[in-house]
């Protein structure tokens, strides 16, 4: 008899040192995600924009909208570093406060897009039936139109504030995020586990809650991240045409087209907030393709 | 073309027309709730000409009976009249300017494809050497600059760099109705999209290659020529055949802002002068435009599955 108990010890005592440390699936993603060059870099680079974003809305070098600082269209200087644009206002800044915008814009459009298709998206693939059938149709009449005629109407129709933007641009970007959320929700509700949470009762809500949506996050995540790169473009794209935020305020993509009248004698002014917006989203995909890989290794490329 | 296959495009068209239909109603419906009419200025009109201009435009009924009148017109091709420009009449003018978009669209599109899939051939072939490490870096960097920062860059070159190289024998001469006027924008507006496509086809091309019917190609002596491009590529091909629908929509979002840099008078420009000038009858026309290209587009990416794959038959 006095021999089970201590089998029973030496027996775990065997298992638990054979076992590999344990780590979560997050933890294990982190840990992949730390070892691709590129996704840290592009963390670090959206981390120096984050920074360069909080500060411009307590101080940037000059105000954003001061005019008449030196000479029009006058190139890189020391006191200048990125020159001045055609009002005579300082770039840096201006570039400076374009980051807020940008990130405000691309974090606020990514996660509001996010949540509607996540929603969306699980009652479409959990329900089935006649939900599934009304947001699959719309899914389905919304991908045949360009996205960005829709955004540019619906600016038209509720206005150019910050947030209205962002309302439009998330408005149109739910899409890919429901379809994505759909189809996990659909595989995921056919798995053992789902079934006995239902088999003992648990009410949907919980189900969505607590079983489908944490095992769909790794896709989601990934999604989401590919979301905020193409919401700053789109918002580049709106106020390249002028319907973006209204000015003063320094958007890149209406400091780009302010400039572009005057691209070849001054193509500092159109350069400038040019690169910090490629330098973001490049950013931006860097850290969305380091996800995907260490979330997913299979999806490896 | 089997039978099959003409009556799936043909509930495709009629799925084209009712989508078209659709978006245009919401479009249409979703103007006429604004407040005040496409008419209304500050300056005020003498009330006699006011009433005859909104009756002109069918502007004095109430909304649901002006889109019974609106759905009628749209059956025969007719989309109205221009609200600002009174008399010209928007179906002639919209079909003049979706041959620029597309004409452009398809310069795009064939340069997307061209650079993408050789680039992504070649990475693919030279797997893990320089070559692909170039291509594949490239290919991030290329859509990660949005269209428009191309077309800058395009500009300062071609305007710049190639005037003072070349003495003023090349220069980018702005605007649309010459032949040489399509390469500038058509790489600006392609070349973020020949990016996705290389990416895709390098992935899909590595999987290709590892096949056993690859091997027993090599093995039995073909040239490489013929083993890359009818056994593999051929292949690689249909995964990459499932981005072209969506390219062909980006593409077409990427050629408004693309139109309005280089003052080519296409839809997109169209749509965004209108929008601005509140030219509604204009915007909802573009908008039903639109729907019918990236649908015809669809279609036509779904009829070249089955060419290249034969076992997809419709």
């Amino acid at each position: 008899m006095a021999a089970v108990p201590s089998t029973v010890e030496a027996s775990q005592e065997f298992l638990i040192s054979e076992l590999p440390e344990q780590s979560s699936l997050g933890q294990d993603a982190w840990r992949r995600l730390k070892r691709n060059r590129l996704a840290v870099v592009g963390l670090v680079i959206i981390a120096i924009f984050f920074v360069t974003a909080l500060i411009s809305i307590v101080w940037t070098p000059y105000p954003t909208w001061r005019q008449a600082l030196g000479t029009t269209y006058a190139g890189p200087s020391l006191l200048h570093p990125l020159g001045l644009d055609d009002y005579g206002r300082d770039i840096l800044s201006r570039v400076m406060g374009g980051a807020a915008i940008a990130l405000g814009v691309g974090v606020g459009a990514s996660f509001l897009a996010s949540l509607t298709g996540i929603i969306l998206g699980m009652l479409a693939g959990f329900f089935k039936g006649k939900v599934d059938a009304l947001i699959s149709l719309t899914i389905n009449i919304f991908y045949g139109v360009p996205d960005l005629l829709v955004a540019l109407i619906l600016v038209v129709l509720i206005g150019r504030g910050l947030f209205n933007i962002i309302l439009a641009i998330a408005l149109t970007g739910w899409l890919g995020m429901a379809r994505l959320v759909r189809g996990q929700t659909l595989s995921i509700r056919e798995r053992e586990y789902v079934e006995a949470a239902r088999t003992i009762g648990t009410p949907n809500l919980m189900i969505l809650s607590r079983h489908i949506l944490p095992n769909a996050l790794g896709p989601i995540i990934v999604q989401a991240t590919y979301l905020v790169p193409a919401a700053i473009i789109f918002e580049a794209f709106l106020s390249l045409l002028g319907l973006g935020i209204p000015p003063p305020s320094p958007s890149w993509g209406r400091m780009a087209s302010e400039g572009y009248k005057a691209l070849q004698i001054a193509p500092h002014i159109v350069l400038a907030p040019c690169a910090a917006l490629s330098l973001t989203v490049l950013a931006f995909n860097w850290l969305g393709d380091g996800l995907r890989d260490a979330i997913d290794p299979r999806m490896r490329r | 073309m089997s039978r099959g296959t003409l009556v799936y495009a043909a509930q495709r068209l009629v799925l084209i027309t009712v989508t078209a239909v659709v978006v245009s109603s919401i479009v249409f419906i979703g103007i006429h709730q604004l407040p005040g009419n496409a008419l209304a200025s500050e300056r005020r009109n003498n009330p006699a000409t006011e009433a005859a201009l909104l009756h002109h435009y069918n502007l004095d009924l109430p909304w649901p009976q002006q889109y019974v009148l609106w759905v009628q017109g749209l059956a025969h091709g007719d989309m109205g009249e221009s609200l600002v420009n009174m008399g010209v009449q928007i179906t002639p003018l919209l079909l003049r300017e979706a041959r620029v978009s597309v004409t452009l669209g398809l310069a795009a599109v064939l340069i997307t494809i061209g650079v993408g899939l050789t680039l992504g051939t070649i990475a693919a072939i030279r797997q893990n050497t320089w070559v692909d490490y170039v291509a594949s870096t490239s290919a991030v960097v290329g859509y990660s600059v949005p269209s428009f920062v191309w077309a800058f860059l395009l500009i300062l070159l071609t305007v710049s760099g190639f005037y003072a190289w070349t003495g003023g024998l090349v220069y980018e001469n702005i605007g649309w109705g010459k032949i040489e006027q399509i390469p500038v924008p058509a790489l600006a507006l392609g070349l973020p999209y020949a990016a996705i496509v290389a990416r895709l086809t390098r992935a899909s091309m590595l999987e290709v290659i590892r096949q056993d019917y690859v091997r027993t190609a090599w093995a039995k002596g073909l040239k490489a020529r013929v083993v890359i491009l009818r056994h593999s590529l051929r292949n690689a091909l249909i995964p990459v055949i499932s981005i072209l629908g969506p390219l062909v929509t980006g593409i077409i979002t990427g050629s408004v802002v693309i139109e309005y840099i280089f003052g080519i008078p296409g839809l997109g420009q169209e749509f965004v002068s209108s929008i601005l000038s509140r030219d509604y009858n204009i915007v909802i026309g573009v908008f039903t435009f639109y729907a019918v290209l990236i649908g015809l587009a669809n279609l036509a990416v779904d009829l070249i599955y089955p060419v290249l794959d034969p076992r997809i038959r419709y």
